[in-house]
């Protein structure tokens, strides 16, 4: 590749990803050469003022039309397009959470290494949302998934942080190895890693051999990306590291890195196993296995819902709800109805405005109480009622209540589930599973309104938190009073 | 005006979430806040009310929802049905508002009260404003939220949570009923929208059976919320709540939604004579069945629980038998002097700390102001010349001689003496004849107590003049403007109906005045001449004790068939899915052992099971 080829790339649809890189790299210089009595905090400010950037030049690119440069390996489509905004807003909404976020137990030291390592997740989640080859896609996840290993165990004196990053690098490993094997299928079977090339020549495949091949390559790369999403089976590491990992990062992985997960889901399965169409009856590949998927949604949903009734920790009972929603994620999935990916990025972005929002109240209830416990939450009404019902609001959007944006995506999922060949089964365990949803949200909220408090000292609220709730509340009752905003949105992206 | 119309609504709801949020902060002051959004409320209904009588029919819509290809729509309208709603609803809340405050002074959870007084206006004004049923439908069971919340504000109190719970499920199971209709009339009509809805229904799109089916479906949620029978057992009960809040739901807002539902969807309703004759006849017998319990209940506000019950009867027998103009003129004139009897009836509780009629009396001379209030109150009900009760309650009798039932027309009669002789019961027992000793303390409730019961005792007076065959009829024409279907604004009746319905009501209320203020007459004689009659009636007709034993009956029947079905299939199945989560819950709690090597495990052991499942299964699974 000669400099002249690489001097006429159209860069520009590559802005956002600039911005962040930059800002990555203007933090580590002013982390090193910044006096240590410093406070680190600003280095949090200036990470929020890039995403903001990164979003600005986002919105600016919403009119380019879909552009592919360095060899087909980046594409700027619509799809990347909105997934990156959902990215940027998760990831700035997180942001604010760890500027908030009270340094101790051996993080002291690294609290700058603990902004810039966000964006570096960051950063690999949006390349993975516009990579059209499977390498770019692998290198994507894996800078999000070191970056949040890390994350994980920022907390160096803390038994629990540690335990929790062990946790989470050894199964990343694994899950890492599961799916690389199942791409490795796929290149063998196409002798590409284009994702463009692959589709076209795997939607001529005659022999029912390769049709074989292709098929266990897919049951890998699901269940190796299924570690992303947290759904079954690659479900159990997550609620040892939501537990133990600092509150803005499981923040950070229950929304931003889930979202990333979807990213690559959709991409792969679209692009390889929707094309891949063996000749004979059957259709595609994504269609003959797709009992597999619905199976694997249902587990998921079942799983998620019943296990966390049990929970008396609110950071495991939200690592179940979040596997939950994996579940629902799935769902939609399976269905692949015409309009499975808005279904999709509108339930992420509900997602991730009741998730961070309540993780936003879980994190001031917390550092003030020091443990994780569900009745830590007893009294709020009388000790805080303004974060009360704030965590109300956002509690009955995550279990669907009409009039909350969380209504409307399950709602979007359910009809979608009645598109083309009715999926009666699958709705109906969504259904169920959703009222068994309600038994440990509005436990939560018992403990709100009708237990009397441990003490009744009052919270401070820091500003960052603030601006999270803000966002959040308001986002859920507005997408779920008016929805169409976000369709239309979607509807005019070029 | 009248394109601001959605703010109406807005202004309670902001009430609510300012109370819930700052209430243990504003404690006393939440009353000014409740108070102060409802008075906006009730300017807005005003200024809408007023225009409307003017301007055309506003309707304003937007796409709410698009999954697929399915639209959904949402949105306001504001005709001559829902600008009159707007208006009562707001009015009769803020008098609620304001009488509440020195009702509720000094309970500990009075910022609550409030709040809850905001929720509940907000779903109602909502649910009026609605352009379709499923905006109707969701503010619809808003409107049961807030409505459990209210009666059960008492929660200490275990009968209060029992009337609670039973008012919810009551209305619930009438709420299946619209539900499935609501769903009906969307396949058959491809729409939520009255209007789309009538269109069809208009063009002969509809079947004849499905309009009767729907018609008849949707009327069932009309009788849980209006307490029709059989499902009005919810409505006595629910006089467990606070008075200010019987004054509100009883007797001017929810039970009035399922009228106002009928009402709304009048069109649907005339295309179908079953359906029609369906609510004349449940109108017409509810109306007689209440009053005839009302006849012996010793409770005050029971009393006027059973009349609302027996006066929604008359609102159902006016729409059944065709007089959509007598039945809303009824809702109206109704919302007024009901609210009035139970503020008053509060101010009496208030003043003497007892619901119970038989330990009260001689209260005329003490209660200056609520005494003649209730007069009013009572006069107005029984159909007392001149007041309002009497020219609503006239157009319905001759909307039910005139629509061609002449069985149900005498039972209204009849059930018009009944009203009048048990109202003026109730109030020679309270206000007459000795004063109790231990009632020595007894004083007139404070001004922003009696401010709102003068300010309904004037309605209660002149509300009827908008409509009366002497001074024209100007509320029905123009209720009924640009919509001839609806009939028309009033209906011509002979002039003995008149006569016989005053007659009837002064008769009622002679009997009563023997009976218990000059007690020439035995005041038990139901009781000596039919010991069994007395007892049915005392016990409201043995309805709550016939759902009890027809179970046990069924039970007993299938004695054994049905006791397997229940120990080892239903309970067996209950206790089976609870156990079967339970155990699922503790077997995954279990399953997570801490330890790394169980996850890995977990992980691969699925794909090997998947792959297996995918070999052997020769590839594909289908």
């Amino acid at each position: 590749m000669s400099l002249k080829t690489l001097s006429e790339f159209n860069w520009s649809v590559m802005t956002p990803e600039f911005i962040i890189l930059g800002v990555i790299a203007l933090l580590t210089l002013l982390d090193l050469f910044m006096p240590k009595r410093l406070d680190r905090r600003i280095l949090g400010w200036l990470s929020i003022a890039g995403i903001f950037a990164a979003i600005v030049s986002v919105v600016s690119l919403l009119s380019v039309e879909p552009t592919s440069i360095l060899h087909d390996t980046f594409t700027l489509d619509t799809f990347g397009k909105a997934f990156k905004l959902l990215l940027l807003a998760g990831a700035g909404l997180v942001m604010f959470l760890a500027v908030s976020y009270e340094a101790k137990d051996g993080m002291e030291d690294y609290r700058g290494e603990f902004y810039y390592l966000f964006l570096t997740a960051l950063l690999g989640a949006m390349f993975m949302t516009s990579s059209s080859d499977l390498i770019t896609l692998f290198i994507g996840l894996e800078l999000l998934s070191i970056s949040s290993y890390i994350l994980a165990g920022i907390r160096k004196h803390n038994l629990k942080s540690n335990e929790s990053a062990m946790k989470y690098v050894i199964n990343g490993g694994i899950s890492t190895a599961i799916t690389l094997f199942g791409m490795s299928y796929v290149y063998g079977l196409s002798g590409t890693t284009n994702l463009g090339e692959i589709a076209n020549t795997l939607s001529m495949v005659a022999d029912g051999q390769q049709a074989y091949l292709l098929g266990l390559a897919f049951l890998m790369i699901l269940v190796g990306l299924s570690f992303k999403l947290a759904s079954a089976p690659f479900h159990m590491w997550a609620p040892d590291v939501y537990q133990g990992a600092p509150t803005p990062v499981t923040a950070f992985l229950s929304v931003v890195s889930k979202t990333a997960g979807f990213v690559i889901v959709i991409r792969i399965l679209i692009a390889v196993f929707y094309n891949a169409a063996p000749s004979g009856e059957g259709g595609s590949i994504l269609f003959r296995m797709h009992d597999y998927l619905a199976f694997l949604a249902a587990a998921t949903m079942i799983i998620g819902n019943v296990v966390a009734l049990k929970q008396t920790n609110i950071k495991r009972m939200f690592a179940y709800s979040s596997i939950a929603h994996a579940g629902y994620l799935l769902v939609a999935l399976t269905t692949m109805s015409s309009n499975m990916i808005f279904s999709v990025w509108f339930y992420l972005l509900a997602y991730m405005l009741m998730n961070l929002g309540a993780f936003a109240v879980i994190q001031v209830i917390t550092e003030k109480s020091g443990s994780t416990k569900i009745a830590d939450f007893a009294g709020l009404y009388r000790r805080s009622p303004v974060l009360a019902v704030t965590m109300g609001i956002l509690l009955v959007s995550l279990a669907g209540f009409p009039g909350t944006a969380g209504f409307i995506g399950k709602l979007n999922i359910f009809v979608g589930a009645f598109y083309g060949e009715p999926h009666y089964v699958l709705a109906s365990i969504m259904i169920a599973t959703t009222v068994v949803s309600y038994f440990y949200y509005f436990g939560v909220m018992t403990q709100m309104f009708f237990r009397p408090a441990r003490d009744e000292s009052k919270f401070n609220v820091p500003f960052g938190i603030i601006v999270v709730l803000i966002v959040a509340v308001v986002g859920s009752i507005l997408f779920g009073i008016a929805p169409n905003i976000a369709l239309d949105f979607l509807n005019n992206l070029q | 005006m009248m394109e601001n119309a959605w703010l109406i609504p807005l202004f309670p709801l902001l009430s609510f979430l300012i109370l819930l949020l700052f209430g243990k902060r504003l404690k006393k002051a939440s009353a000014y806040v409740g108070i102060i959004f409802t008075l906006a409320s009730l300017i807005f209904s005003i200024l809408v009310l007023f225009e409307r009588f003017s301007e055309p029919t506003y309707m304003t819509k937007f796409e709410w929802l698009t999954i697929g290809d399915l639209h959904l729509t949402a949105g306001f309208e504001v005709n001559q049905l829902n600008a009159l709603m707007l208006f009562i609803v707001s009015l009769v809340s803020f008098l609620v508002h304001t009488y509440s405050k020195g009702y509720m002074n000094g309970d500990e959870r009075f910022p609550v009260f409030y709040a809850y007084l905001g929720l509940f206006t907000f779903a109602m004004l909502g649910l009026v404003l609605s352009p379709n049923l499923l905006q109707t439908y969701i503010f619809w069971e808003l409107v049961g939220v807030g409505s459990f919340l209210l009666i059960g504000f008492y929660f200490n109190k275990e009968e209060a949570k029992a009337a609670a719970k039973k008012a919810f499920i009551m209305t619930r199971i009438g709420d299946v009923g619209l539900f499935i209709g609501m769903i009906l009339l969307f396949w058959e009509t491809k729409s939520f929208e009255y209007s789309e809805i009538f269109k069809a229904v208009d063009s002969g799109a509809v079947s004849g059976t499905m309009i009767t089916l729907t018609a008849i479906l949707i009327f069932i949620g009309a009788v849980g919320k209006s307490g029709q029978f059989p499902l009005h057992t919810w409505l006595p009960d629910a006089m467990e709540g606070p008075t200010p809040v019987s004054a509100l739901i009883h007797a001017a807002t929810m039970v009035a939604a399922g009228v106002y539902l009928v009402a709304a969807l009048f069109p649907l309703f005339l295309a179908s004579k079953t359906a029609l004759l369906t609510i004349a006849v449940i109108g017409a017998f509810t109306a007689i069945f209440a009053a005839s319990i009302g006849l012996v209940q010793t409770d005050i506000k029971r009393v006027l629980a059973y009349s609302t019950v027996s006066q929604l009867g008359y609102m159902m027998l006016a729409l059944g038998s065709g007089g959509y103009v007598a039945g809303v003129f009824h809702l109206m004139t109704h919302a007024f002097f009901k609210a009035l009897l139970f503020l008053a009836a509060g101010s009496v509780i208030h003043a003497v700390h007892t619901q119970n009629i038989e330990e009260m009396g001689g209260l005329w001379k003490k209660l200056k102001l609520t005494g003649p209030l209730f007069l009013i109150g009572t006069l107005a009900i029984s159909g007392v010349p001149l007041l309002s009760g009497f020219f609503s309650k006239d157009e319905i009798l001759i909307a039910a001689w005139e629509g061609g039932h002449p069985i149900l027309f005498l039972l209204a009669l009849i059930a018009a003496f009944m009203t009048a002789f048990y109202m003026f019961r109730l109030f020679f027992m309270v206000f007459t004849g000795e004063a109790r000793s231990e009632m020595k303390h007894v004083h007139e409730s404070p001004n922003n107590m009696t401010f709102p019961m003068i300010l309904l005792g004037v309605l209660a007076i002149v509300a009827g003049y908008v409509n009366t065959p002497w001074f024209g009829s100007f509320f029905g024409d123009w209720l009924v403007d640009g919509n001839p279907a609806l009939g028309h604004g009033h209906i011509e009746g002979p002039i003995w109906i008149m006569i016989a319905a005053t007659v009837v009501s002064l008769l009622g209320i002679y009997v009563a005045y023997l009976m218990y203020f000059k007690r020439s007459l035995s005041r038990n004689w139901l009781s000596g001449t039919g010991d069994t009659l007395h007892t049915i009636l005392l016990n409201k007709y043995y309805v709550d004790e016939f759902y009890q034993l027809t179970v046990i009956a069924f039970t007993k029947g299938f004695s054994y068939f049905l006791r397997f079905i229940d120990v080892f299939v239903v309970e067996g199945l209950v206790k089976g899915v609870v156990g079967i989560v339970q155990g699922l819950g503790k077997t995954g709690s279990k399953m997570q052992t801490g330890q790394v090597q169980t996850y890995g495990a977990v992980a691969f052991i699925g794909l090997a099971l998947l792959a297996v499942i995918f070999a052997l299964t020769g590839g594909y699974l289908r």
